[in-house]
């Protein structure tokens, strides 16, 4: 960084080449730090937390329900920064990365309602309760199933990139509005018998193991969004030089010499 | 300056407005839809006043909006086949305010006449008489927000052929606070509670779509039929 | 902290919660699984697509060179 306005990094960040070779650095430690965290968040969280006193050990649910509800969220306005990047720097590797993330985060969300679900019967003795949170959630998944639709309705990949990203921050705008919205109509409606407002304070045994849930699941999700996007760069760069080279080295075919 | 984009404005309102006019029968569908659904509701519920009362604000707002939901679709349709799209597109005026124009006068063609209507759907489901006025307010305003939102997804769907399914894919997550607080709107004046509060939280999206969908709408435009 | 249950025959009923639990856990880690394994399969398969192009590539061009310069 020679000069004080030195834009070489942001315009070798948006390289596809670049992005692909240093990731592919940083890959096995990534990959070994994710797998560590999961497993011993979850081990921690499902056999040596001490249960609650009122829910008992259907709590458990929670290293799973609240890390993968977190990134679900988190996953919608990483997929809307990128892809903004992608529009008003007309950046080609945001929408890669804009792309990949909309799968995953549709994914996490189906999850965070599965686990939501799962938890729900033990505790209130039914599946599906209409609270403000969980039809948040509900919401958000429809979001992500529109982007992802609207990804693929296009005949051409960059209209479709474009027209995606366009209704990510439309999306984006509108969250906090439909939040704030299903919050009020929640109270509105609220049945007095269920309270679904955690504990305010939670032992630091139980919170612990959260927090190092939390840790593994935001890993998880920059590694997975990492390598959905590589493999967008080796689709979309196909034709280029390296790429080609890459393919060479990997060939294992009967012809290859 | 300002007059050209005033000018832009009124001239898509005319244009559409004299658009719809020429073809009544297709402008009138989403009425007639809107009253169609609502006979559906007492032949599968139930027709006794006592169990539709509950349900009607709820069910009024619901086909409100796919009753606007269908016609959105057809919003710029038309002109992006026979071109004219391009030349709003490309004209030098600020693309906002022709878009504008033409949502304007979609709301004046839809959701005007289905607030007019909506009393007949009222009298039909046996909504209770305190609802009435609330529930032509309520339209009035979330009318507006709809079809302001509805554009944008006609707007990134325009170049599909097969949008429509697509389009209330995209738009329906959108319109989930307006139709919260427009039957909440209903709900208030029915029990007799301040249903101006629910107003004017409808008002306040409305004005914050005024001021943002047709930037949205006109991105979108530009993007979708560069291609 | 200690271990919370005293056999695996406990740690599977969890006093009555474990279907839930081991539901939700076996059903989380296997999306999460596959949301791994996914990219990576996709990543063998687009480099081998591409080999197989550039093989093709010459085989086409060995056949008949005057086709390319």
């Amino acid at each position: 960084m020679g000069s004080g306005r030195d834009w070489t990094w942001f315009h070798r960040l948006g390289s596809p080449r670049w992005f692909y070779e240093t990731t592919g650095r940083w890959l096995p430690l990534l990959w070994a730090v994710t797998l560590a965290l999961l497993v011993v968040g979850l081990v921690w969280g499902l056999l040596y937390a001490p249960q609650d006193a009122k829910q008992g050990n259907s709590f458990r649910i929670i290293y799973l329900h609240v890390p993968v509800s977190f990134l679900a969220l988190a996953g919608y306005y990483i997929m809307a920064i990128a892809g903004a990047v992608g529009l008003i720097w007309k950046m080609k590797l945001s929408y890669m990365v804009m792309k990949s993330a909309a799968p995953l985060g549709a994914a996490l969300t189906f999850l965070a309602l599965f686990t939501g679900a799962v938890w729900g019967k033990p505790t209130w003795g039914t599946y599906w309760v209409w609270d403000a949170r969980i039809t948040s959630m509900l919401i958000l998944l429809f979001l992500y199933l529109g982007v992802l639709a609207l990804q693929y309705a296009f005949h051409s990949q960059d209209t479709g990139n474009k027209a995606s990203a366009m209704l990510a921050l439309v999306g984006t705008v509108n969250i906090p509005i439909i939040y704030k919205s299903v919050d009020w109509w929640y109270t509105l409606h609220q049945p007095a018998t269920i309270k679904l407002t955690s504990a305010p304070s939670m032992h630091p045994d139980m919170f612990k193991p959260l927090l190092v849930m939390i840790l593994a699941m935001y890993c998880f999700y920059a590694l997975v969004l990492i390598l959905n996007t590589r493999v967008e760069i080796l689709q979309r760069e196909r034709k280029t030089g390296w790429v080609r080279d890459l393919a060479r080295q990997a060939d294992t075919g009967p012809d290859n010499q | 300056m300002s007059n050209a984009h005033n000018a832009g404005f009124t001239g898509y309102l005319q244009r559409d407005l004299l658009l719809a006019y020429r073809r009544r029968g297709e402008a009138a569908s989403p009425l007639i839809f809107f009253l169609l659904v609502a006979t559906l509701v007492p032949l599968g519920v139930s027709p006794e006043a006592g169990r539709l009362e509950p349900l009607a604000p709820g069910i009024i707002w619901v086909m409100a909006l796919l009753a606007t939901l269908l016609s959105t679709e057809g919003l710029f349709a038309s002109d992006y086949q026979d071109g004219s799209l391009e030349q709003m597109i490309i004209a030098p005026q600020l693309l906002a305010m022709p878009v504008l124009g033409k949502v304007t006068a979609h709301w004046l063609v839809t959701g005007l006449p289905l607030t007019l209507v909506s009393p007949i759907i009222g009298i039909m489901l046996s909504l209770p008489s305190d609802g009435f006025i609330p529930m032509m307010a309520s339209l009035a305003l979330g009318t507006g927000c709809l079809s302001l939102v509805g554009a944008v997804g006609a707007a990134l769907t325009v170049s599909l052929r097969k949008g429509g399914l697509l389009l209330s894919l995209l738009v329906v997550p959108l319109y989930m606070p307006v139709i919260i607080f427009g039957s909440a709107t209903v709900q208030a004046g029915i029990d007799g509670l301040n249903w101006f509060a629910p107003l004017a939280i409808l008002g306040a999206m409305l004005a914050t779509a005024v001021a943002l969908c047709p930037l949205a709408i006109a991105g979108a435009l530009r993007l979708v039929s560069s291609n | 902290m200690s271990m919370q249950f005293e056999s695996f025959q406990q740690a599977w009923d969890m006093a009555g919660h474990g279907p839930y639990v081991w539901t939700a856990v076996l059903v989380s880690v296997f999306v999460l699984c596959w949301l791994m394994q996914r990219p990576l399969v996709q990543h063998r398969k687009s480099l081998n697509s591409i080999a197989v192009q550039m093989r093709r590539e010459k085989m086409r061009q060995a056949t008949n060179p005057e086709e390319h310069s």
